[in-house]
């Protein structure tokens, strides 16, 4: 294992689902390689399967064929339960367990004392006071931002993000996008996020990867992927945005 | 009260006429509901009497056995027959029945509490199956509910490194609960609100009231190990089938 380096790469991962007799695909054959310090957009059209690739590459759910290596090792040498705390997942509708903030901190991290917690809440932009609240009287934004601070509380070195700013105003969303530039870069994580907003994945710079109908049709730098794409399915969905 | 037979039973119909015409008179219509509810429970009283009297002459281990899952079957059919789209579910509540009323059963006997004779074991059979479904019952459907219900709680405990146990500890508990329910307010109430079966039936053949309760405390610890027994392993048994082996939430779906 290489130190500090952290290196994550699909190929040819492919699931499919059966449902009423017909075969779906909704990730069809990717292969990529992610390096640590980059953040990586990851578009398209409602439906595409960029929550179903999330959900592969931390294995909530099982390809049904190519493999994922994680640190140039086959992700299923490790068990499910140490994988997912290396590769950490914010779902796209973030659920908190009824409690506390603090509570929901230390169910994903037991060890964590008051001050990490603190910490962790500063990181996502919420004062220290709320560790103490109960997490039915949060906002939405604020649910999202706990789950940011909650997945970051088992220190993962590569980050899934399902749309994490969909509920968060533009003042708290530069925040949070601030927040995934800086620890992507400062600890060398993966950041793969999915957005639907092609500004934001240009405003994070690094890779995008455009997915359409399971297949990933185009990816490189986000300004040339959003703002100039290449493929046919990309201008259609530069189209389809800016229409 | 010594000898009954059917005249007597004939006679307490005219409490049902008495219930018949009153509400009959202040249009309360259920009528045609008691009609049906006497002659069922006449039918049904009466066939069991028969075959019980058959029983208990034959006395035999074979035929207690036969009895025996005979009712499990039934009780399982009953206990399952509501969460349709969990696919084994008869046989995961068959399962945790038995091993719940016949694991039981055979500490009693082992024991000597209870003589194996079919006039003693098939009412307590009839006890351990009846509990054993009820619990199976709502433990099951709890579990199926609550499990398909919050996908997302469970995903969530899953994807920040928790096992399956971890991930639906909360709700298998919930489950537990609701199939336990019912004998610990049985447990609360007895005796205060209500006599339980077992007891008002021995002291209305003349037995000592100290000595029916002693027997139905005997009863109810029985039941509550059974009933124990049935929703650990109900639990166990479908709380499995949500998740594949490596630890990846998959709701079980009859297609
Ligand atoms: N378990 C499942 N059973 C049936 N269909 C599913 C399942 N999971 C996903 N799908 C379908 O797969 C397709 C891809 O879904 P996915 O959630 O990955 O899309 P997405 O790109 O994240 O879309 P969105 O932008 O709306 O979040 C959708 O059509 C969805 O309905
Ligand atoms: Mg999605």
């Amino acid at each position: 294992m290489t130190e500090g380096h952290t290196t994550l790469s699909l190929s040819h991962l492919t699931r499919a689902i059966t449902a009423n007799g017909t075969r779906r695909v909704l990730v069809d054959d990717i292969s990529y390689s992610f390096a640590c310090g980059t953040v990586y957009s990851v578009v398209g059209p409602s439906g595409a399967g960029k929550s179903s690739l999330l959900r592969l590459i931390n294995r909530l759910d099982e390809p049904d064929s190519g493999e994922v290596r994680y640190n140039d090792r086959d992700y299923r040498e490790l068990s499910p339960q140490e994988l997912r705390r290396h590769i950490g997942y914010l779902f796209q509708t973030p659920y908190l367990f009824p409690g506390t903030v603090s509570e929901n901190l230390r169910f994903a991290e037991a060890s964590l004392t008051d001050s990490q917690i603190a910490g962790l809440l500063d990181q996502v932009g919420l004062e220290p006071g709320v560790a103490s609240a109960d997490v039915d009287t949060l906002s939405g934004g604020e649910k999202q931002r706990i789950a940011m601070a909650r997945l970051l509380a088992t220190q993962p070195s590569v980050i899934l993000l399902d749309e994490p700013t969909s509920s968060l105003d533009p003042t708290s969303t530069r925040g949070i996008e601030k927040l995934i530039k800086r620890i992507a870069e400062e600890r060398c994580l993966v950041a793969i996020m999915v957005t639907h907003e092609p500004e934001q994945a240009v405003r994070l710079g690094g890779e995008t990867l455009l997915l359409v109908k399971g297949r990933l049709v185009e990816h490189g730098p986000s300004e040339q992927v959003l703002n100039d794409p290449q493929s046919d399915e990309g201008r259609r969905y530069k189209g389809m945005e800016l229409s | 009260m010594t000898e009954i037979g059917f005249v007597d039973v004939a006679i307490s119909l005219s409490l049902v006429a008495v219930a018949f015409v009153v509400s009959r008179f202040w249009k309360v219509p259920v009528q045609k509901e008691m009609s049906l509810g006497v002659v069922r429970a006449f039918v049904q009283l009466v066939a069991v009497g028969y075959a019980l009297e058959k029983i208990f002459a034959i006395d035999q281990i074979w035929l207690i056995a036969l009895v025996m899952l005979v009712m499990l079957a039934v009780g399982a059919r009953e206990a399952s027959v509501r969460t349709k789209k969990l696919s084994g579910a008869f046989w995961l509540a068959f399962s945790s029945m038995t091993t719940g009323s016949v694991l039981t059963l055979a500490i009693m006997l082992a024991t000597g509490l209870f003589e194996l004779k079919a006039v003693i074991i098939i009412p307590l059979i009839g006890m351990l199956v009846s509990n054993s479904m009820n619990a199976a019952t709502h433990t099951i459907n709890r579990l199926y509910e609550n499990l398909t219900d919050n996908r997302l709680a469970v995903e969530t405990a899953l994807a920040l490194g928790k096992n399956w146990r971890e991930a639906s500890q909360r709700f298998r508990r919930q489950a537990a609960t609701a199939g336990m329910v019912s004998i610990f307010n049985f447990m609360k109430t007895v005796g205060i609100v209500a006599l339980p079966g077992a007891m008002t039936g021995m002291i209305l053949a003349g037995k000592d009231p100290l000595e029916a309760a002693l027997f139905q405390l005997i009863i109810g610890y029985m039941l509550l190990s059974a009933v124990t027994l049935t929703v650990v392993m109900v639990l166990e048994l479908t709380v499995r089938r949500f998740f594949t082996p490596h630890d990846q939430f998959r709701p079980p779906v009859r297609l």
